[in-house]
């Protein structure tokens, strides 16, 4: 798992990758020292619960993916199942480039998740 | 009546609704349990508050308690969530010290419910003129200053001298009712405190534009006619619905709610790792999507589209509106 994550870290644009529950759980992580892991979770585990409530309350179906970005970064979350794939963008980055560049490796890691 | 009570009680709790809440209220009222209703009346007001019931009825509470500032005050926040209100727009009459304002209010109902007898005999009573034939009335609606939707030399005379009664021609006379500032305008001889409860709240031109649909909801217009868009509206940093276009009664206030809730936990996590607000997210689910494009972080346009919807152009016509409505 690791692996792949440091290999999606290396997809220009990328600045760190987390692999989170549904619930906010840490599965794994390759993020730049600094950036506290348990933190970053818990965050995303509140994002993901506040995201499920609209889904559910509008009748969407389930998040598959979510991003937000802002002038100093942004962030991508990608469903893979039974987990979500957290990706640290970059300022100024290029999120289309980001997704088509990281999406074999996202795929990788959704095959090895359903295992 | 204690166990409809119950039994209502028990289906707020599960099925909450703002017609479910105003009835609760009512029958607690009835039951002589004016703290209970009250409470019922504050809740619904806090989760639907684009329900104008629960103001009037709050209204009627404090009217029977002697707090008239309070009972005006309410009426007035009732009448600007709905401003079709029999009951708001009857017990303004009431209250009012002023009869040019209370011949005004009875003039609103007459509106949208032409030759009402009580309404009628009450004009009569305080000896104003009874409109005839108001059908064309129904089509008035009090604007505030500014945002007048009617044309008439009533009106305008109206806003440039608050104080005057407007006289328009004979054939208009049922269908010149006074500007929001004319109808609040306070009365020298009253008491500063029911001055400053009639004065109109802040918020209230965009609230009232939200309610009758002014013409700033335009600016919506061109992003609801992109393909795939279900809907859309414009909410505030609280998650406030300030219009929204094409959502179903319920549907706008739910989605501003959740987003101002995806929008703060979006913050917290982009802040962990050194990245300010978010100007756009991205909600993509298997049959819809959620997007949201904001502006200083003060105003967003929350969009929900079908799924495979390409955000570009959306953002494009979000950005936009939010311009129009900056430059508005």
């Amino acid at each position: 798992m690791e692996e792949i994550l440091a290999q999606l870290n290396r997809v220009r644009g990328i600045g760190g990758s987390l692999l989170v529950s549904a619930d906010g759980l840490p599965m794994a992580s390759a993020l730049r020292s600094g950036t506290d892991e348990n933190d970053l979770s818990a965050t995303v585990g509140e994002l993901l619960g506040a995201a499920g409530r609209l889904t559910q309350h509008l009748g969407l179906g389930s998040t598959t993916l979510f991003n937000a970005v802002s002038d100093q970064g942004g962030l991508l979350l990608v469903s893979t199942g039974p987990a979500f794939i957290v990706l640290l963008i970059d300022a100024g980055a290029n999120l289309a480039l980001v997704q088509i560049e990281a999406k074999p490796l996202i795929e990788r890691l959704a095959t090895r998740l359903a295992l | 009546m204690e166990t409809e009570i119950e039994r209502l009680r028990k289906k707020v709790e599960n099925f909450p609704s703002a017609s479910l809440y105003n009835r609760l209220a009512e029958l607690a009222r009835q039951a002589g349990d004016e703290i209970q209703a009250e409470t019922v009346c504050r809740r619904c007001i806090k989760e639907f508050p684009r329900s104008g019931q629960a103001y009037v009825i709050l209204a009627e509470i404090k009217s029977a308690q002697n707090k008239k500032a309070e009972a005006i005050h309410l009426l007035l926040q009732g009448i600007e969530k709905d401003p079709r209100s029999y009951a708001a727009h009857r017990l303004m009459a009431d209250l009012s010290d002023n009869r040019d304002q209370a011949l005004h209010h009875l003039r609103q109902i007459l509106g949208f419910k032409p030759n009402d007898p009580a309404t009628v005999q009450r004009i009569t009573e305080l000896g104003g003129a009874v409109p005839t034939g108001s059908t064309t009335a129904r089509h008035r609606v009090v604007a505030p200053s500014g945002t007048a939707t009617g044309s008439s030399s009533g009106l305008q005379a109206a806003i440039q001298r608050p104080n005057v009664v407007p006289r328009p021609p004979p054939a208009l006379d049922f269908a010149a009712p006074l500007p929001f500032p004319a109808s609040t305008h306070p009365s020298p001889h009253e008491p500063r405190s029911v001055r400053a409860a009639t004065s109109p709240p802040a918020g209230t031109v965009t609230t009232m534009l939200r309610s009758i649909g002014g013409p700033k909801t335009a600016v919506l217009d061109a992003l609801c006619m992109e393909a795939g868009v279900r809907g859309a509206c414009m909410v505030d940093r609280l998650g406030r619905v300030m219009m929204a276009k094409n959502l179903p009664a319920g549907q706008d206030e739910l989605l501003a709610a959740l987003s101002a809730d995806i929008l703060k936990a979006a913050t917290a996590t982009l802040v962990s790792h050194a990245a300010g607000a978010p100007a756009t997210w991205v909600l993509v689910a298997g049959s819809g999507q959620v997007l949201t494009f904001s502006r200083d972080h003060s105003v967003s346009v929350v969009v929900l589209a079908d799924p495979g919807i390409r955000p570009a152009m959306l953002e494009l016509r979000a950005r936009q509106a939010l311009i129009d409505l900056g430059a508005a």
